[in-house]
């Protein structure tokens, strides 16, 4: 008998361990999940507020200026007719549009021709370029402005002409965000390269056909920053445009909207009907981008 | 089909490090030459220099009597088949195999296109698979996707990195007869890389065994076995590993003698002869025997005993050791033995072994080099 009540392994003790260890393991689950929603929650809602905020406000129609609440008392579209048909916001819109897409365009080229290159060739002076292109990019591109201003009024690319020389500015210094797409080259085997070296291809046909097909979610993420970047400029386009509306992009011009206390009572409804109207491009472009955002379509290509 | 020659040709990497020795070698025309030896022999790199994938830093390589070094692969009119299998995931295995085909310069037409790849697949049994992406695929199948992209466009030398490395040792077999019929079929010139000596003493004319960057020997399958020009290649080529001895080889009138683990053993007549005609004295030697060479005597023989005893199917690989510790390998072949015989061939089992004069190898200790090689 007192071997039996010291055995504390018998089948049905082992049984209610397991259940007790079963039980501890959910309730720490439970509690640990319930704190990181929590979080994750809160988060959320600072994040949205601001967003939800500005659509709200753009649907206000009872007054124009700010107001110490959100849910507008009277809702219509008046504040986006206005925009189109009482300030420059179409000519804004169109001047940001085609310097997004030729930086877009001219920047994806550039960045992806450059990564292929430091990722697949070996050249003198190729490991001090990187480092160098790595240092020049520490430093904040602001501090080039005084210059590339000068240089860009010889060329007549500044005020009404902007769009050219905001492009050329944009698009100029773009090799240098090489990093993230020579990883993912990297990350390609380079048997390929050379299997279709062999079958044929000269170098550019090797990245046409064979590395960027295979590249599609870095070819989309190059194309998004190189769009999203000009398109939400504010600095550097309005240095550019120096107060000419012509030569504004949407950010500088809707700031134009509010530059003065007494604008503001007037645009500020206005402003952030703008400011939607400027999210619907790359929303778009986003929900149309997103399935390539995959991983990676390499399976199979060589033995893993 | 053409012939290759490579002459004085030497690959030196950055810092110095010579990866491939003065390396010369006449390839003939439609013949099937296998670079073996173990990892680091810069057999791949010389292939990959003959591919025109890695730059050869001095010396020539030809291709058809045309110097093709300075030559972009694509130039060169070469296949080649990558260990790894180097398909293009993104196309399907029609599109993998044409897509040489597509690169060609005039064009080749669709309907060309379309007969050469089915009938490539056809004779690899992957017609059914033509639709699939790579990724669908087993090993064996990748492979044989990659021999018909490789078997597509008409080259002058099919060139080959460990193809079947990557393949379980049943497949590898069944890919290893393939390929030789394979062979016979597109008649071209080979050169095939393989660490490992069955394949190519199964599939090459002649083989290239290779170490540390240089040629160690030239030969074909027989040559190498029978007659290899070194204590490295007797010892590479074979399975199991050649059994040596350091002992003393000694001249007594017109024979020779040999005394390993102090046994006696008279060094058979033609083999003496050669010794005799290279002049070979009484020195010291490093003695070679191949364990299927070697018989369990009864007696005369020298004793050892058993250490393991590996059962390999139609054959038995005992591990013994003899009476100075020495460990040597014998391959029996179970035909020959009763059950009661392969079942007492247990650890610690006392027996005794010999082997004839005309199977012994003899190997300069110093130089490694073959005293059979004739001068």
């Amino acid at each position: 008998m007192a071997e039996e009540l010291l055995n504390t392994n018998t089948p049905e003790v082992v049984e209610h361990k397991k259940d007790k260890r079963h039980m501890g393991l959910t309730a720490s689950r439970t509690i640990s999940n319930t704190v990181i929603y929590f979080i994750l929650v809160i988060m959320t809602v600072v994040w949205l507020v601001p967003f939800i905020f500005l659509v709200l406000q753009s649907f206000r129609v009872e007054s124009t200026g700010m107001v110490g609440y959100i849910i507008p008392e009277q809702w219509g579209f008046n504040n986006y007719v206005n925009l189109f048909t009482n300030t420059k916001f179409p000519k804004w819109f169109m001047n940001t549009f085609i310097i997004a897409l030729a930086t877009a365009a001219l920047q994806t080229i550039i960045v992806l021709c450059m990564s292929y290159t430091l990722s697949r060739l070996r050249f003198g002076g190729r490991k001090f370029l990187m480092n160098f292109m790595l240092v020049l990019g520490m430093f904040p591109g602001m501090l080039t402005m005084i210059i590339l201003y000068r240089v860009l009024a010889d060329l007549h690319m500044t005020q009404q002409n902007s769009i050219p020389g905001l492009i050329l500015v944009y698009a100029a210094s773009s090799g240098m965000g090489y990093y993230v797409s020579k990883g993912f080259f990297d990350t390609l085997p380079k048997s390929l390269d050379e299997a279709a070296r062999v079958d044929g291809a000269n170098r550019a046909q090797v990245l046409l056909k064979v590395i960027l097909p295979l590249s599609k979610p870095i070819v989309i993420y190059t194309l998004l920053t190189a769009f999203m970047g000009p398109w939400g400029d504010f600095a550097f386009a309005s240095y550019i445009a120096f107060n000419n509306s012509n030569g504004m992009n949407v950010a500088v011009g809707l700031n134009s909207l509010i530059s003065t206390p007494a604008s503001i009572g007037k645009n500020y409804t206005m402003f952030c009907a703008g400011g939607v109207v400027v999210a619907i491009p790359i929303t778009v472009l986003f929900l149309f981008l997103q399935k390539y955002y995959v991983e990676g379509v390499t399976g199979g290509a060589v033995k893993g | 089909m053409a012939q290759v020659k490579l002459t004085n040709v030497k690959k030196i990497y950055q810092g110095n490090v010579v990866a491939v020795h003065d390396f010369n070698l006449d390839i003939q025309d439609k013949e099937f030459i296998v670079f073996v030896g173990p990892s680091g022999c810069g057999k791949s790199t010389t292939l990959r220099m003959v591919a025109g994938l890695e730059e050869i830093s001095e010396g020539t390589v030809e291709i058809d009597g045309e110097v093709v070094n300075d030559l972009q692969p694509k130039d060169r009119h070469i296949s080649m088949v990558f260990q790894n299998y180097a398909l293009y995931p993104h196309l399907t295995v029609f599109e993998n195999m044409a897509f040489p085909l597509r690169l060609l310069r005039p064009k080749m037409s669709n309907k060309e296109i379309y007969d050469r790849v089915t009938s490539a697949a056809e004779v690899l049994g992957i017609t059914e698979y033509l639709t699939r992406k790579p990724k669908a695929l087993s090993g064996g199948q990748r492979q044989r996707v990659a021999i018909g992209r490789a078997m597509v466009k008409d080259c002058k030398v099919f060139l080959m990195d460990e193809p079947l490395s990557n393949l379980d040792a049943k497949l590898r077999n069944q890919m290893r007869a393939e390929i030789i019929l394979l062979r016979k079929r597109i008649n071209t010139t080979f050169i095939y890389v393989t660490h490992d000596q069955t394949e190519a003493m199964t599939l090459g004319d002649r083989i290239v065994i290779m170490k540390d960057g240089y040629i160690m020997q030239v030969g074909t399958p027989t040559e190498v076995f029978d007659e290899p020009a070194n204590l490295f290649v007797a010892q590479f080529i074979g399975a199991p590993m050649m059994n040596t001895v350091k002992c003393q080889l000694i001249k007594e009138g017109k024979k020779y003698f040999v005394n390993p683990y102090g046994v006696k053993l008279e060094v058979d007549g033609e083999k003496a002869q050669i010794l005799a005609d290279n002049g070979v004295e009484t020195r010291d030697i490093i003695l070679g025997f191949r364990p299927e060479h070697v018989d369990i005597v009864k007696e005369n023989g020298i004793p050892v005993s058993v250490l393991v005893n590996e059962m390999m199917g139609s054959e038995i690989h005992l591990h013994v050791l003899t009476s100075d510790n020495a460990k040597l390998i014998v391959r029996v072949p179970t035909v020959r033995l009763t059950k009661e015989e392969r079942e007492g061939l247990t650890a610690g089992k006392e027996l005794q072994i010999s082997f004839p004069g005309k199977v012994m190898h003899f190997f300069d200790p110093e130089t490694e080099k073959s005293l059979l090689v004739k001068e």
